[in-house]
């Protein structure tokens, strides 16, 4: 059920990318599967699990910009045995048990404290920001042209001991070591 | 060939392009069609690969939505020119990205289809699920070209051409000289077996070849030309073994002597079976022994040295001769193995097959045929049928040679008893009519001789001349009287006395050169023809004892013939010489030599023969018969020698004079008779009637004469009892109806005392046949001498 769901949300932002349906998805739902997507095109090491059958955690950090629409996307979702959560914390400290920390751009402030906190823990940090280039998280949405595309800090992912999977890499734009 | 067959050569090659051929085409077939069929799967497995590639390389983005990056993924297509068209959807099955570039929206297909591959309007078209951790994410649609695929099967299909004609060619090449392989040895077996068929000759042999069936043929047609070879000789040998005895056997069957006929078998079979030594022998019944009877000329010096020459005796070994004389076929292929005398001799001469085939008629052996060779084992078994068959024709020839020579010996049997039977009813003929002649002769002298004789005796006074003429006149008629009582002799079968004397041989040469000097001298002369006479007379030659009429008579026979052989002149010679015998005994020898025509041998061996002349007409073919009866008689011999143109010698020779013998045959003398008697004379010749009255009245006897039987019957009874009966009776025995016999039985019936005496012409015949009638006492034959006369009155009166 979880996958005709996720069909439609496909289906509704497509119809909303191409502007040719009405009803398509909004940005947030977007982003949304974006983070569910996330977590097929990225490798957390083990100790990332305290058990094999730990769930895996999407968080929400600060506001939530996605409402209804990352639970549907999560609902249900497994990442190989981890039934996958979502999460809205609040707590810097809560941040380090996040498998996926979604920051939104209102959030900017906050993102240096939670960098830190976070450290060399393997979490996939993403956000939406729209300020500077390269602030430490390792994955950022960047909205152009009705588009989202997305940057990837290689840096901060080898940091995080996450392995991005290569076809996300050449979906995405590379900043770091490896790029600018 | 006929039009319809086809060369072997070609055939092969048909055979062998055609298997070549369908190999390649039905490889290629296989190939092509494997490459078709697979050729699909592996399309089908390399788009499919490629798919799940792209498909991979495009989930994420599909998955966050960069169209940009899926049309880089896309472009990975660029890499295969086989791929014309590829299009990645969402999972709404919305167009998303698509390759090329220049791609119109007709292209693709309008919606997204089920997973998988297939096969479209030259092209392969696939959909491939874009999947992600299990969830897909969107479909990769792919088009692919098989333009390419036909390209390859292009050059595939060129390829295939191209070496199946490079294959065929080489096929072609090979596959002519691998046919040769077999053809050539079956064309060049079938070349033989023509040469075969056109010449028929059977010793040509084919070469073998390195195929193993085709050697096997071979030898099967070299096996059967040597059969047929082998039966033709046999055939051959047999034809001239046949030939050879239609030979011999023609030529025995003209031959009628034994020794002919085993000759030329003979001959033939040394030069033509041929053999070493050959003879024939025959069997022996009185010791039972074989007889050498022919050897063949090749085989003579051989027979020369085994002994085995003409009228060798071979005792009959145990075995082999012995067998044979059992009707059996002997063949000893070595005669050294056989430890018997015969074929032990042979092997001593270096012969070493033997081969003793029986003569025999009706299961009756009487010879037997021997022939060997120098080699062992040398007479095949067609020899030696040749020899039995062979050995059957000689029997049955010599068989009827045997008969033959009997026949002929019968039918010269019958001939000479046929002539003898001739010759004597001849005789007997002439001697019919030489009586008949001589009676009338014997009557015409009987007057004649006895007043001849009465003369010379009652007449003192005759004058020395006149008596000398009479003694001649008694001489001449006691030669008559003597050559017509030998005139009857040829009828007889008996030898008549002889009256034999002492004869001088030159004094009978003396009057027979006399007597015949007219047709030796005159007659000759006439015709212009000159006989010399060559008179060669020994005074040493003793008398012999012999009748002198008959030696005159064949010395005048002998004389006439050399003049008749000397019709154009020539040289008679009359030689006589002394001889002695072995015994001592004296002998007298006279030849008569002539130089004339000669006499050739067949003439010579029957010139004794009575009647058998060469002078025609003119000739009675009896004076040589008469001279050599005549020499026998005289135990004489006889010889003639003489050749064509070479004249003739007759030789006669007498044994000399014997004392004893002619005073045994001296003549008895005749005396006068003491009493005067009355005497009847019956016979109807009155000449004869005078004749003996004035005889017997000279002697004092009284006579009364009768000219007829009955008359002298009358006289005789009428005159009986008285003082004028007669003391003795003379008669004629030939007279009309009353004849000598009939008057002798009257007489002797009224006076059995009175002598009758029978006169005759016949007298001499009846004499020495003991057919004197009964009734007569005397019989005196014609003409009667005086003093048989007076002998026969004083015996039978006094």
């Amino acid at each position: 059920m979880a996958f005709l769901r996720l069909l439609r949300t496909l289906l509704l932002g497509a119809v909303l990318t191409t502007g040719q349906a009405v009803g398509a998805p909004t940005e947030y739902e977007i982003k949304a599967v974006f983070l569910l997507h996330f977590s097929r095109f990225v490798e957390w090491p083990p100790e990332a699990f305290t058990a094999p059958d730990a769930p895996f955690v999407v968080c929400v950090f600060g506001h939530d910009p996605f409402g209804e629409a990352l639970d549907a996307a999560v609902r249900g979702e497994m990442q190989g045995q981890h039934p996958i959560l979502a999460r809205r914390i609040f707590n810097v400290t809560e941040a380090r048990e996040c498998h996926i920390l979604f920051l939104h751009r209102s959030e900017d402030a906050r993102l240096a404290e939670i960098l830190t906190t976070l450290g060399r823990n393997s979490t996939l940090t993403v956000s939406d920001s729209v300020r500077g280039v390269r602030r430490g998280e390792v994955i950022r949405l960047i909205t152009d042209n009705d588009r989202i595309r997305l940057r990837i800090d290689v840096d901060a992912a080898r940091a995080a001991r996450l392995k991005i999977k290569s076809n996300l890499l050449r979906a995405a734009e590379l900043v770091g070591s490896t790029g600018d | 060939m006929t039009a319809r067959t086809v060369p072997i050569r070609a055939q092969l090659m048909r055979m062998l392009l055609l298997t070549s051929g369908m190999v390649l085409l039905f490889t290629c077939a296989a190939f092509v069609t494997y490459e078709l069929t697979t050729f699909r799967q592996s399309t089908t497995r390399h788009l499919s690969t490629l798919g799940q590639a792209i498909a991979a390389n495009s989930t994420a983005a599909l998955a966050f939505d960069n169209p940009s990056d899926a049309k880089t993924v896309l472009s990975a297509f660029r890499a295969d020119r086989s791929i014309v068209a590829a299009a990645l959807y969402d999972s709404s099955g919305n167009l998303f990205a698509s390759y090329p570039d220049d791609l119109t929206p007709d292209d693709l297909p309008r919606v997204v289809q089920s997973n998988g591959y297939r096969f479209e309007d030259g092209h392969v078209l696939g959909f491939e699920p874009v999947m992600e951790a299990g969830r897909p994410l969107g479909t990769l649609f792919l088009k692919s070209d098989l333009s390419a695929i036909r390209e390859r099967f292009r050059s595939y299909g060129l390829i295939t051409g191209i070496v199946i004609a490079l294959s065929a060619l080489l096929a072609y090449f090979v596959s002519y000289r691998q046919q040769s392989r077999i053809s050539k040895p079956i064309l060049a077996l079938a070349e033989k077996a023509r040469a075969v068929s056109d010449h028929n000759d059977y010793t040509v042999r084919a070469e073998r070849s390195r195929t193993r069936e085709i050697d096997s043929l071979t030898d099967a047609f070299n096996h059967m030309l040597t059969q047929i070879e082998r039966s033709e000789s046999r055939l051959r040998a047999q034809m001239g073994r046949l030939s050879l005895l239609q030979h011999i056997t023609s030529a025995i069957g003209d031959r009628q002597d034994l020794p002919s006929i085993f000759q030329v078998v003979l001959r033939s079979v040394e030069e033509n079976l041929p053999i070493d030594f050959g003879c024939f022998c025959l069997h022996e019944g009185a010791n039972d022994t074989l007889t050498v009877k022919a050897v063949g000329a090749a085989s003579q010096p051989l027979a020369a040295t085994l002994g085995l020459t003409e009228h060798t005796s071979l005792p009959i070994d145990p075995n082999g001769l012995s067998r044979c004389m059992h009707g059996q076929l002997v063949y000893e292929p070595d005669v050294r193995d056989v430890p018997f005398p015969f074929p032990q001799r042979l092997a001593d001469g270096g012969l070493r097959s033997l081969v003793i085939a029986p003569l025999s008629v009706e299961s009756n052996v009487f010879g037997a045929f021997i022939s060997a060779r120098r080699e062992p084992h040398a007479f095949t078994s067609a020899d030696c049928e040749f020899l039995k068959q062979l050995s059957e024709h000689v029997a049955l020839a010599a068989h009827q040679a045997q008969l033959y020579n009997a026949l002929q010996r019968a039918y010269d049997d019958l001939r000479q008893s046929q002539h003898a039977v001739m010759q004597q009813e001849r005789l007997r003929a002439l001697g019919q009519m030489a009586s008949g002649i001589a009676h009338d002769i014997n009557n015409a002298l009987s007057p004649v001789s006895l007043y001849t004789e009465s003369l010379l005796e009652h007449e003192p006074n005759l004058s020395a001349r006149a008596r000398s003429s009479l003694e001649v006149i008694q001489r001449a008629i006691d030669d008559v009287a003597s050559t017509v009582a030998r005139m009857r002799e040829f009828y007889r079968k008996r030898e008549p006395e002889l009256a034999l004397g002492a004869v001088d041989l030159n004094r009978m040469v003396e009057q027979v050169l006399e007597l015949t000097r007219a047709r030796w001298l005159d007659v000759p002369q006439q015709r212009g023809a000159v006989i010399e006479l060559n008179k060669e007379l020994d005074r040493e030659l003793p008398e012999i004892m012999g009748a002198e009429g008959e030696i005159r008579d064949a010395l005048t026979n002998l004389v006439l013939n050399a003049a008749d052989a000397m019709a154009d002149g020539g040289t008679l010679t009359i030689r006589t010489s002394a001889l002695e015998a072995a015994s001592g005994e004296r002998l007298a020898k006279i030849e008569v030599i002539d130089t004339g025509v000669g006499m050739d041998e067949e003439t010579r061996r029957r010139c004794l023969e009575p009647f058998f002349t060469t002078k025609g007409e003119r000739g009675t073919g009896l004076g040589l018969a008469m001279v050599y009866g005549m020499v026998q008689r005289h135990r004489g011999e006889l010889e003639i020698e003489s050749a064509p143109g070479q004249g003739t010698t007759v030789r006669l020779i007498f044994p000399g004079y014997e004392q004893s013998l002619h005073e045994t045959m001296r003549l008895p003398t005749a005396a006068l008779p003491k009493r005067r008697l009355r005497v009847l004379l019956i016979d109807d010749d009155p000449t004869i009637i005078k004749a003996m009255q004035d005889a017997l009245e000279a002697d004092g006897h009284t006579t009364v004469a009768a000219n007829s039987g009955q008359a002298g019957i009358d006289t005789f009874t009428a005159a009986f009892g008285t003082a004028n009966a007669f003391a003795l009776v003379f008669t004629d025995l030939g007279m009309p109806r009353v004849d000598g016999r009939k008057v002798a039985d009257e007489i002797k019936r009224l006076s059995p005392s009175t002598p009758v005496v029978l006169l005759t012409g016949w007298g001499q015949r009846m004499l020495t046949e003991n057919d004197i009638p009964p009734n007569v006492d005397r019989v005196l034959s014609k003409p009667p001498r005086l003093h048989e006369v007076r002998l026969a009155i004083r015996e039978l009166v006094e």
